[in-house]
């Protein structure tokens, strides 16, 4: 009965699950994804040594390769994306990009051997799913990280929440306050924010 | 003094005092804007006493750079770091009845079971709190209060408000931690033993050990945001919606901004003005 088509057969599914087995990260889940690029920001990001502007350039880097910038600093404009012009768009898209790199990279100084690890992945939408992590803590309980990622090819982070604290709501929250008390112009965020990122940079040149 | 205060002096006194309140609210009050997109962001910070809170942030912000902040400063540079850890934990282990309590009013009692036992060990094997044995045994603390027990009742948040000295807040948060205070058994304990200033020592420890515990954060908020009273209520809220849902993900449903074109795929034209 299991004469040679039998064997071949058990050849055929052995191949194939090696096949699969071995296939490369092109399908990657959220999951590896999100451990991939905190293997890398751990890895480049903290490293010593390095200069500021040297940590900033790797900082933009990951950033505008991973995360969703345009829609990130669209969203966190609020209300008044509306009511923003074009050139006034084209601006605060560039300068929000300089305002994360300079208020986020240096975080990354002075961190050392606390543990990344993804807990869970959970399905938000057709299109969205949170990715959860912990970083580990000495004699703390660990902080919870929670990465919302949007399964476009290829993915993209739309938010990182910290201990239920999101990225973009507190953005937006502070942006849309700066504009509300400029009398709701925008240009009123433009030049905060001007002020803001010449103020680090001379900060960092010292 | 105070007999020498006739009932209607008393009365007129109140009187007088509501009008001034009142008015000092109705000066504080930001007016609704008429333009639309500013109405909306006006509603979005739900924030009607802004000019008055923001008043009440220099304020606190004044008595931290004055008094909390050097205070703290000493506190964790001279004090052991395991020092310092047994102080929150025994300020943790102090709140374990109030935890209890607010965890059984929200039909929590496993989460409940959890700090009784944590509880019990810290306070016999722990030296009355001082060491977190529990933790160690895999009993994980968490904090509830009776602003929390409102919120999972479903009572909404209610504008925000700054309180002088407490910091931020509002009135469902407010009720609950007078509510606190009557939960807890230390209040009880500290009045009958004659030992009121107990109570004010806590709650002064309690204040050096957080901006202790966050001291670095805390400044480095205060520095790099652009405009920080905006950053701290934002970030209150959503530490507040975090707690009340005991830390899970509220992104199941539907976030605003999934149905806002703001982070729609590329492809999405520029949102349309309604």
């Amino acid at each position: 009965m299991y004469g040679r088509r039998g064997f071949l057969a058990i050849c055929v599914i052995i191949a194939a699950v090696g096949l699969f087995a071995g296939r490369p990260a092109v399908a990657a889940g959220p999951d590896e994804f999100i451990r991939g690029i905190g293997t890398t920001a751990m890895n480049s990001l903290t490293e010593k040594g390095i200069s500021d502007g040297e940590r900033q350039r790797r900082f933009r880097d990951i950033f505008n390769k991973n995360f969703d910038v345009p829609g990130i600093a669209r969203f966190t404009l609020g209300v008044y994306w509306r009511s923003a012009t074009e050139q006034q768009r084209a601006e605060f898209l560039k300068l929000f990009e300089d305002f994360v790199v300079k208020s986020y990279a240096y975080r990354f100084k002075d961190y050392d051997g606390e543990q990344f690890r993804v807990t869970q992945v959970i399905d938000v939408s057709a299109t969205d799913k949170i990715v959860q992590s912990e970083i580990a803590r000495p004699s703390a309980p660990p902080i919870r990280m929670n990465w919302r990622v949007r399964s476009n090819d290829p993915y993209k982070i739309v938010d990182v929440v910290l201990e239920g604290v999101s990225m973009l709501t507190t953005q937006r929250d502070e942006f849309t306050a700066v504009i509300r008390n400029n009398g709701g112009k925008v240009e009123g965020l433009l030049s905060a924010l001007r002020d803001r990122i010449g103020q680090e940079s001379q900060a960092q040149h010292q | 003094m105070s007999a020498l205060v006739s009932f209607p002096a008393k009365v007129s006194r109140t009187v007088f005092g509501a009008a001034i309140g009142a008015t000092l609210l109705t000066a504080a009050c930001a007016t609704r804007p008429t333009d639309p997109a500013e109405a909306e962001a006006y509603d979005e910070a739900n924030d009607p006493l802004e000019p008055m809170n923001r008043g009440i942030l220099e304020f606190n912000l004044f008595l931290d750079r004055i008094f909390l902040k050097p205070v703290a400063y000493v506190y964790k540079e001279t004090l052991p770091t395991e020092a310092q850890n047994s102080v929150t934990h025994f300020l943790d282990n102090m709140h374990a009845p109030v935890t209890v309590a607010n965890d059984l009013l929200q039909g929590e009692a496993s989460r409940a079971g959890t700090i009784v036992a944590r509880f019990a060990i810290n306070t016999l094997i722990g030296f009355g709190g001082l060491f977190d044995v529990a933790q160690e045994l895999g009993l994980e603390d968490h904090d509830e209060d009776f602003g929390q027990t409102l919120a999972v009742w479903g009572a909404e948040e209610g504008p925000y408000l700054m309180l002088p000295l407490f910091g931020p807040s509002n009135p469902r948060d407010g009720i609950g931690m007078a509510v606190d205070i009557f939960l807890d058994p230390f209040t009880y304990i500290f009045k009958y033993e004659h030992i009121q200033w107990a109570g004010y020592a806590r709650l002064g420890l309690r204040a050096v050990d957080a901006r202790a515990r966050h001291y670095d954060e805390f400044n480095e908020l205060q520095r790099s945001s652009l405009d920080f009273y905006a950053t701290l209520r934002s970030l209150y809220r959503q530490r507040r919606i975090d707690e009340i849902n005991n830390g899970k993900p509220t992104g199941i449903e539907p976030a605003p901004y999934l149905s806002q074109p703001a982070v729609e795929p590329k492809t999405a034209s520029v949102p349309s003005t309604h």
